[in-house]
């Protein structure tokens, strides 16, 4: 029974992390119809800058703002400067662009930052909980990685659903040329849905580097995952994105809590391929259905 | 008033306007007619902004909209109607009217709902409905209430009548009539379905190849046979 409610709690989350993540490639998706292969570099960049940050101030909290709000530039800065050139060409222009750009920033930041390794601290401890005389396996750092996707989840629906601007992003992904005959300015929309992204992107970013050691390959592992998490929920949906995490978390926790760690990769690509097989669009699609 | 002066619009080596120049006088409908590919949706893309002008200009009450971007014509009082896939139908029906009401006419009031409502009882009874189940008749409703939500003066209409059956145009050309003698509007209306067209229309222009053939009076085009047969086909 231990073992269980550990695995389960170890599941939800890593489970977070590959949901956040997902979640930041499916902005992307929904604003532009571009897979950004360069979410995970953009994270660990982001994700650098918090450190230098924390490292000179020594406010962790300091360095997370700061980490989100360079996400927020540099997502808008990559739209900006480089995916708007590529915007309306063939699909795999930009495919090509985001994984030259993945290349490219894993470079400049071993240039910049070293490839040394760098511990990069949490906030909340990270030993169990210890709780009317049981251990139990989650720390205060994965209440803390649940509750600030949770938190993220909430807000980006409450903007999709309920404001005047998650609409008009919406009507820019969906139909770019009636969004501006409504007077939609689908430019400054397309931007804004880069620059959330990387916002999510950072916060993935910063959920993974917690505790850890921070290289320049640090996001690749969640790179797999997180596509894989993207995938299974619908790359279309935020709340498929985050399904498709806890999903994904659980089933590979699982897995290597049951069966074997080393088992973890192929069960991945076990999951991506059933749901390539059986429902392509993803468990929460709809729209792709949709499209006459 | 919207007037275009000697208008050229290319795509690459094809000419789709060749120098058009047309009135749409406020109050009134104006149908623009012509067959495939005589530059009728190239004029209505012209006029928002959506496609450049190689030259000419765009007149609304005297100033030249050849370079204002297609954003800012909900707010200079111009919707300019899509066919009636315009709608998005990823978004419910109320979420399309309420997009169209966000960059309305400046200075205008916010458009009510419920008045779209009143002139579309069906797109009520389906408000919570996602656009793509939605009849070929009720989205082109829901386009046209959706451009009414911006407070418009003037309303570009890209073949309304496309792909929906003759009941329903009657029905949707004469509500549009009646704004127009309500309200005032002032109706741009691209038809191929020249006899429907002429019947709400005050004036006609006919195009052919991307020049304007025959200009007048919708009950004179009308009743011009050779005009019909060369170019109107009834």
């Amino acid at each position: 029974m231990q073992q269980f409610f550990t695995t389960l709690l170890a599941g939800l989350t890593l489970g977070a992390v590959y949901a956040a993540f997902a979640l930041a490639l499916c902005l992307i998706w929904r604003s532009t119809r571009v897979v950004n292969f360069a979410q995970a570099p953009m994270a660990m960049v982001t994700t650098y800058v918090a450190l230098e940050v924390i490292d000179h101030t020594g406010s962790y909290w300091f360095g997370f703002a700061v980490a989100l709000l360079a996400g927020l530039v540099l997502g808008a800065v990559v739209e900006r400067g480089l995916v708007r050139f590529v915007e309306g060409k063939s699909d795999l222009n930009v495919v090509i662009l985001t994984l030259g750009l993945f290349v490219v920033l894993h470079s400049l930041a071993a240039i910049v930052f070293g490839q040394d390794y760098k511990s990069f601290p949490a906030p909340f401890g990270l030993r169990g909980l210890h709780v009317a005389g049981h251990d139990i396996a989650i720390t205060g750092f994965g209440i803390f990685t649940l509750i600030a996707v949770a938190v993220v989840f909430g807000l980006l629906v409450a903007l999709f659903r309920f404001t005047d601007l998650g609409l008009k992003m919406r009507a820019s992904a969906f139909s770019p040329e009636v969004a501006r005959l409504l007077g939609v300015r689908v430019g400054k929309m397309l931007t804004l849905g880069w620059a959330l992204a990387a916002v999510v992107g950072s916060l993935a970013g910063l959920l993974v580097a917690g505790g850890n050691l921070v290289f320049p390959q640090f996001m690749d592992s969640v790179v797999v995952y997180g596509f894989v998490a993207a995938v299974l929920g619908g790359l279309d949906s935020p709340a498929g994105s985050v399904v498709g995490g806890l999903v994904l978390g659980l089933a590979l926790s699982f897995v290597s809590g049951y069966a074997a760690s080393d088992l973890v990769p192929i069960t991945a690509l076990g999951i991506l391929v059933l749901v390539l097989l059986v429902r392509p669009g993803g468990l929460f699609s709809h729209v792709a259905e949709r499209r006459v | 008033m919207l007037a275009v002066e000697d208008l050229v619009t290319r795509y690459g080596a094809v000419t789709a306007l060749d120098g058009i120049s047309l009135e749409a006088p406020e109050g009134q409908v104006t149908a623009v007619l012509g067959a495939n590919g005589a530059g009728k949706t190239t004029l209505l893309r012209t006029i928002s902004g959506l496609v450049r002008p190689q030259q000419g200009r765009v007149l609304l009450d005297g100033t030249d909209l050849s370079r204002t971007p297609p954003e800012k014509m909900t707010s200079l009082g111009i919707a300019h109607v899509p066919e009636g896939r315009g709608v998005i139908a990823e978004l419910s029906v109320a979420e399309n009217l309420r997009l169209g009401g966000l960059h309305r006419r400046a200075g205008a009031e916010a458009v009510d709902v419920d008045r779209v409502f009143a002139l579309f009882p069906v797109l009520k009874e389906r408000r919570t409905a996602t656009a793509h189940v939605l009849s070929g008749g009720e989205r082109q409703m829901l386009v046209i209430g959706r451009a009414l939500m911006a407070a418009p003066r003037i309303l570009l209409l890209d073949e309304p009548s496309l792909g929906l059956a003759p009941r329903v145009v009657a029905q949707i050309l004469a509500l549009l009539r009646n704004l127009v003698e309500s309200e005032g509007l002032t109706v741009l209306l691209v038809e191929q379905n020249a006899a429907s067209a002429l019947s709400i229309a005050d004036r006609g222009v006919v195009l052919n190849l991307g020049s304007v053939v025959a200009s007048g009076a919708a009950e004179r085009l009308a009743a011009d046979e050779k005009l019909r047969h060369a170019y109107l086909g009834f």
